[in-house]
């Protein structure tokens, strides 16, 4: 017995590996699908946007790139998927250079599902340097940070944009970030300045971080990681990537905890023996 | 003749009762310019009546001038609303008394409000087919240099700054100030050791912020202090970089740290080098580099994101002894379930002060330390005064609580 | 060349730090008007800012290839993707569709950036999971702790686990909201103290680093 422990504490890492590559394959090809609890936080935005009057501004920051898109891109298409369904006027844009085709590519793809048109229904800015100086550039006047759109259209006189001269006119406002130039920055130099409500989208690593901002009221909602995603498809009534995916990701968990529970029983059980086991 | 009287009075006496009383005009109605704000604003002010309802309304109207010309309406609401919400300014700000109504009035299409233009403004109060005017009050809108609601804001900034040079004066005057032993620290002198013994080289990573960035400037303190024990032992030491910036400082750091160990021959140019900026190009070649030299001691400083799991993951599997710090707090536990010790946060710091005992960072380090007990006794105070007022139903405390609000 | 590369710096350093200290103080047009005028050349700067990066690359290669240092030959590789993309850019003049009909510089984002960028992303599963099993062990007090809170926020964050155990995603949320709030509030609070104390000595010119130096003098 001891022997056993002592040869699967020492376990090859990738058995773990294939495992856990098991654990995410298979319920992808038979998914089990189980029912997905939704959360506060997560309502919290839901019925924000559901109590938005129609024709209202709702601008979507897609701070992250393609490293972070299996997170944050389904809590995207939920998110414009809603808007549209409400006829929000959505505006898009990105701090992250990287992750630009993306934006546009949800954009396109969830506004043909509704016959949305570009520049009547939703615009996307696109990217522009700067950060923190973006948004209060923004903040200031619109069509001076972003001129022309990303498929070079010019901004002003656009009728998406009717009487929206800058951030405080917006009515509604998520970033979904994957890290720095994210959530804070547009809190810090966005909100906090031109007092538009907020709310956030971030992945599983970062929204834990961001439980001080959601309870201190600075963002009325957070969408945290696949499971976040997952929940906001299902209060829209519409099943898409995260809640196939989610199917994966209990499977995940579970091998997880299986082999953490082992490995515990497996270090118990040398721990009688002299000097502790490697 | 008593009859008739009687009939009289009777009479008179349910004519008082069946006429309604008179509507009474708002009491204490005046406008001024909006305080703390851009311009291009008024504010109004009237006393709450306890017959506010919501079958009474209110029109603002507003004329340019004194009052001789047309006369515009511009807001129409119940009576009930628009009183000045607790908490909405600080006690040394206040437009209104407590209770009262206010209404900010910004220009607008419908009635566009300039700077320095005296206006007239009058309220309209109506219930049932009655009707009242309030008196013609007059205020003239002006842009205003100086925010007197963030004056809390900017006492604390001043004093801090005033505490972090003291903090930083003093230490310079006596650099030997006592700072809690860093745990991590005492393995760096046995991570340098172990990569000797073994002629293996030390990788140190000073993180993906730049020069500009706290934690950054930590690790580059530190890699001067690692530098010079490196020196010493004739180690081999390799930090690969993400930002030109924050190589060439180090360079320069690593340079000096051999001179000050005596040992000026043994620097070599390249041990600092620049790989990408790319987070994940980066990532992959810094593995690249430990699967291939096998460095036994790996120093992972500075701040991280997602490539932090990658690059400790890959130094445990070598088997190198790792040391981490960072100030990431998402990053926080891949770095603890992987690295053999963890700088949390602020040990960053008061690990680049403990190593080089710089007067500078002692002080600053100093410094926060009396800002962070400012802002603990401040949660306990601010706690037990609310909770005191919450039980006692007394607003007296936010005489105090206002001093520690953010108002804008 | 002194003054150009310390005291100039350290001057403009401590009047902008200053004023846009300031600035927040200040409601009036003319200070909103300045801070619009400082964003915009915040923004152009940070577009230059890409350029030296881009430059600081091309160097750094080029000293490779001139040395013929171990491994030359892959900076010769990135040159070539760095060639490849911009001219498939500017072919496509950086649009990744036109008229719906994917161009080539689409295809390199959709068919090299993002899958390559996913693959780096997606090993932090396995690398997770190998992790957790050699260090989730209760060793100590602190670590059974930390052992017990993280199987039960595995399970509370998942459809199988709340399935499972549905006590889990009440003890999820209150272990995220109540305990995991409090303890990143006090690291906020402290990195934030650190911020604020780098950015006094910035502007006033007690940290110097940043200026690629030694020491303060």
């Amino acid at each position: 017995m001891k022997a056993f422990a002592r040869r699967m504490i020492g376990i090859d890492r990738r058995i773990i590996f294939l495992l856990i590559a098991a654990a995410t394959l298979l319920p992808l090809l038979q998914p089990f699908g189980l029912p997905i609890k939704v959360s506060p936080e997560v309502k919290a935005v839901y019925d924000h946007i559901e109590k938005l009057p129609e024709r209202s501004v709702f601008l979507i920051s897609f701070d992250f790139d393609p490293s972070s898109k299996p997170e944050l891109e389904p809590q995207a298409v939920a998110l414009l998927r809603h808007a549209f369904r409400k006829n929000l006027r959505v505006i898009g844009m990105t701090h992250w250079l990287t992750g630009t085709g993306l934006a546009d590519g949800v954009f396109s793809t969830a506004a043909a599902e509704y016959g949305k048109v570009r520049g009547k229904d939703f615009v996307f800015l696109g990217w522009s340097p700067g950060g923190g100086a973006l948004i209060i550039a923004m903040g200031q006047d619109l069509y001076t940070a972003f001129p022309s759109d990303y498929s070079k259209t010019p901004t002003r006189d656009m009728p998406v944009l009717e009487g929206v001269r800058n951030l405080r006119d917006v009515n509604y406002m998520i970033s979904l970030a994957a890290g720095s130039s994210g959530i804070e920055m547009w809190y810090v130099f966005g909100k906090d300045k031109y007092r538009f409500e907020m709310a956030g989208g971030a992945t599983g690593v970062i929204a834990p971080g961001l439980y001080p901002f959601l309870r201190s009221g600075q963002i009325n909602g957070l969408i945290g990681g696949l499971q976040g995603a997952a929940e906001y498809e299902t209060l829209i009534g519409q099943k898409g990537t995260a809640v196939a995916g989610m199917d994966a990701q209990s499977a995940t968990h579970m091998v997880i905890i299986v082999l953490v529970i082992l490995c515990n029983v497996f270090y118990f059980t040398l721990r009688g023996e002299k000097g502790r086991p490697a | 003749m008593i009859v008739a009287s009687i009939l009289l009075l009777l009479l008179t006496g349910g004519a008082a009762w069946a006429a309604p009383s008179a509507l009474p005009p708002p009491e204490g109605f005046h406008a001024l310019d909006t305080p703390n704000d851009a311009g291009r604003s008024l504010s109004l002010v009237w006393k709450a009546s306890p017959s506010d309802s919501k079958d009474r309304t209110v029109q603002i109207w507003i004329g340019e001038g004194k009052g001789e010309g047309e006369f515009k309406i511009v807001a129409d609401f119940p009576a009930n609303t628009r009183y000045m919400k607790p908490g909405e300014f600080p006690f040394w700000a206040q437009p209104a008394g407590p209770g009262d109504h206010y209404l900010k009035l910004p220009s607008s299409k419908a009635f566009p409000i300039e700077d320095g233009k005296p206006y007239a403004v009058k309220l309209l109060v109506r219930e049932g087919d009655q009707e009242v005017w309030s008196a013609v009050a007059q205020a003239t809108s002006r842009a205003d240099l100086f925010n007197t609601a963030q004056v809390n804001n900017l006492m604390f900034v001043l004093a801090f700054t005033g505490v972090l040079l003291a903090s930083i004066s003093a230490a310079r005057r006596n650099p030997h100030v006592r700072l809690r032993r860093i745990a991590g620290l005492d393995a760096v002198d046995e991570a340098i050791g172990r990569s000797t013994e073994m002629g293996r080289p030390i990788l140190y990573l000073t993180g993906a912020g730049d020069m500009s960035e706290v934690p950054t400037i930590a690790a580059t303190t530190i890699l001067g202090e690692v530098a010079k024990k490196v020196a010493r032992y004739d180690t081999t030491l390799k930090v690969p970089h993400r930002d030109p910036i924050v190589m060439a400082v180090c360079q320069e750091i690593v340079k000096e740290a051999y001179i000050e160990a005596g040992r000026p021959d043994a620097y070599k140019e390249d041990s600092n080098f620049f790989i990408t900026s790319d987070q994940f190009s980066y990532t992959a070649a810094v593995d690249g580099i430990m699967l291939r030299e096998k460095p036994a001691a790996n120093f992972f400083m500075g701040s991280y994101f997602a490539e932090s799991l990658l690059l400790t993951e890959t130094g445990a599997s070598t088997g190198a002894i790792q040391i981490a710090g960072t100030d990431s707090d998402h990053q926080l536990p891949f770095f603890v379930t992987t690295c053999d010790y963890t700088l949390i946060g602020e040990e960053l710091y008061a690990a680049s002060a403990y190593l080089s005992r710089e007067p500078v960072l002692v002080g600053t380090l100093r410094g926060q330390d009396f800002g962070k007990a400012f802002i603990m006794s401040a949660l306990v105070l601010g706690t037990a005064l609310a909770t005191v007022g919450v039980i006692f139903q007394t607003e007296v405390f936010n005489y105090v609580l206002d001093f520690f609000r953010d108002f804008k | 060349m002194i003054f150009l590369k310390r005291q100039l710096p350290l001057a403009i350093t401590f009047i902008m730090g200053i004023a846009f200290a300031l600035q927040y103080y200040i409601p009036h047009p003319v200070s909103e008007e300045a801070i619009t005028s400082v964003s915009k050349w915040m923004q152009i700067i940070s577009g230059f800012a890409l350029l030296l990066g881009v430059a600081s690359l091309f160097h750094v290669h080029a000293v490779k290839i001139k040395r013929q240092v171990p491994g030359w030959g892959y900076s010769f590789v990135l040159y070539l993707g760095i060639f490849i993309t911009i001219l498939v850019g500017f072919w496509g003049k950086g649009e990744v569709k036109v008229d719906g009909a994917q161009t080539a510089f689409g295809w390199l984002y959709d068919y090299m950036m993002v899958p390559l960028q996913g693959t780096m992303f997606s090993i932090l599963a396995f690398f997770i999971a190998s992790a957790a099993y050699r260090a989730f062990r209760a060793r100590s007090r602190e670590a059974s702790v930390l052992l017990i809170a993280a199987v039960v926020v595995m399970m509370g964050r998942v459809p199988l686990g709340q399935f499972l155990l549905p006590w889990t995603w009440d003890v999820t949320q209150w272990l995220l909201n109540v305990m995991n709030s409090a303890v990143r509030r006090a690291i906020l609070i402290g990195v934030s103290m650190g911020s604020i104390a780098l950015s006094l000595k910035i502007i006033l010119g007690i940290e110097r680093s940043y200026l690629g130096g030694g020491k303060e003098q």
